[in-house]
């Protein structure tokens, strides 16, 4: 579904992402692991749009989105959910929400609202309230709803579990491993490794701007070089 | 009492003028964080425009008013793309000279093509209508409920409408608003170009309530942002807010203590509410 050629991402003069290659297959869920700053980030901005991509191809059901504008790319079937959620802090909860199925122009947006609020309860109890004054977790809830809103063919998970309480991580987890069932296709991001090897079929492990390591998600849990620098066990 | 609600009517409608502009500069602040001071001065543009048709080419006032509002509008998304488009992304000082030397631009413009006189957009409302004891030209209210209606249209469009709602969330998180698909290189177009128009219509208003001149757009800006400030910046009900008390209060000072003391009197209420509330009347702390 996607796919990534010898992609080279940079700020300036500095390359960050040194020529990798991955694909995300239809209804697979595949996690990009890897320290900070190893280029996890600004691989998944470069597939939407927020970067330029240096050289290198992204595409996406078969179409070349390289460089595509970031509207285009959500218009084309690319949504992410953003690291550190990136709510509009001053509009309430429905309309974040509303936000997310910008580019829909179907009548079932509000059925959508509706069925999102169900998978959410919590949204549904502050459906009117400012989403800046959501606490971390209900932050995040909301925008993995507002991002399944767009009704995304491929959906971005972007550090999905920073900066949240233990218990709300397993919960994001959860919600991930239930979007998955739904049958969308994931492509997350994470940090916290064991969680994303746990959720994905496949991984790719960054090192420094590269893959250095690619897998099933059970084969990486169980590799010495995974296990020794990012299980930590 | 009587005298009271007299000029309390009198500062709506100037009021209502205050907002139409307030709200132009809001919404361009909201998205862009630039101060677009040319704005008075392409609202006054507007309303020579009207007076030039109205007077020059006999077209009927209404004709006149509509064809004025397309300009605004096709000028305000001109001004977007030659003026601000090319200096988004440097400095926010790059804007800020931009802002300045458009303004004297357009003042010149304006000074060109419509001369140096002081003109009055003939409307031939004479009628004087007595509601209670409150006497309102017929003028005067036509501008109240003129203002009411744009202001009223342009809070449904910003709440109500897909681009209204991207224009909010683009001011709130310009990145988070790509992700949603909202193309951000066409909101600001759709910004200036209603901003404009609003902006055209406060112009026609002060050509036919008062009077256009050179430096009425320079007046009429400074006030606008005196309501940006007093309602909190960036904030739509702010600008309609604050307008509305800036109106008022300056009726109310010119009526009850002295015309001359006017705008002494308002930009002190400013400074007072500023005090207690640094973020505006409306402003998100």
């Amino acid at each position: 579904m996607l796919k990534i050629e010898d992609l080279k991402v940079g700020y300036g003069s500095i390359e960050v992402i040194h020529g990798i290659n991955l694909e995300v297959r239809t209804g697979e869920c595949v996690a990009l692991i890897g320290a900070n700053g190893a280029g996890k980030s600004s691989t998944l901005k470069a597939i939407c749009g927020l970067v330029p991509v240096k050289s290198g191809k992204v595409t996406f059901e078969g179409r070349d989105i390289t460089n595509l504008s970031g509207h285009a790319v959500v218009q084309a079937g690319i949504t992410m959910c953003p690291e550190g959620r990136q709510v509009f802090p001053q509009m309430s909860t429905i309309k974040n929400l509303r936000m997310g199925a910008y580019t829909r122009r179907d009548a079932e947006q509000e059925a959508d609202l509706d069925r999102m609020m169900d998978m959410f309860p919590i949204l549904r109890d502050r459906a009117h309230q400012a989403a800046g004054t959501l606490s971390g977790g209900e932050q995040e809830m909301l925008a993995i709803a507002r991002a399944l809103m767009a009704r995304p063919k491929l959906c971005i998970f972007d550090e999905p579990s920073l900066g949240l309480a233990p218990k709300i991580v397993a919960e994001v987890a959860a919600t991930i491993a239930r979007i998955k069932d739904m049958g969308k296709t994931i492509l997350l991001v994470e940090q916290n490794s064991l969680m994303a090897l746990r959720l994905a079929d496949r991984a790719y492990l960054f090192e420094a701007g590269e893959i250095v390591l690619s897998g099933t998600g059970e084969e990486l849990q169980s590799h010495p070089e995974v296990v020794k620098a990012y299980l930590g066990h | 009492m009587i005298e009271i609600l007299q000029q309390i009517v009198n500062g709506v409608a100037i009021g209502g003028v205050y907002v139409l502009i307030a709200l132009g500069l809001t919404t361009v602040f909201g998205i862009l964080g630039i101060a677009h001071f040319a704005h008075g001065s392409v609202s006054m543009f507007g309303g020579y425009l009207t007076f030039f048709m109205v007077t020059a080419w006999g077209f009927p006032l209404l004709l006149a008013i509509l064809i004025a509002l397309i300009v605004g509008f096709l000028l305000g998304m001109l001004i977007e793309l030659l003026a601000y488009r090319p200096v988004r992304n440097a400095n926010h000082i790059n804007a800020f000279i931009v802002a300045l030397g458009l303004t004297m631009m357009v003042e010149g413009l304006n000074l060109q093509f419509f001369g140096h006189e002081q003109v009055v957009i003939p409307t031939n409302l004479a009628r004087v209508f007595d509601i209670g004891g409150v006497t309102i030209p017929e003028l005067r209210l036509y501008v109240i409920i003129a203002a009411a209606l744009l202001i009223i249209a342009m809070t449904l469009f910003v709440e109500k409408t897909k681009t209204g709602q991207a224009i909010r969330a683009v001011a709130e998180n310009r990145d988070a608003a790509i992700l949603m698909g909202v193309n951000v290189k066409t909101i600001p177009l759709v910004v200036f170009a209603i901003s404009t128009a609003l902006g055209v219509c406060a112009g026609v208003m002060v050509g036919s309530l008062f009077a256009i001149a050179p430096g009425i757009g320079e007046w009429l800006v400074v006030k606008g942002f005196a309501v940006l400030i007093l309602g909190g910046l960036g904030s739509i009900p702010g600008a309609i807010v604050g307008g509305l008390v800036l109106g008022v209060t300056e009726a109310l000072a010119a009526g009850f203590i002295s015309s001359a003391y006017k705008d002494v009197i308002a930009f002190v209420v400013m400074i007072a509410v500023l005090l207690l509330r640094p973020q505006g009347l409306m402003g998100k702390a």
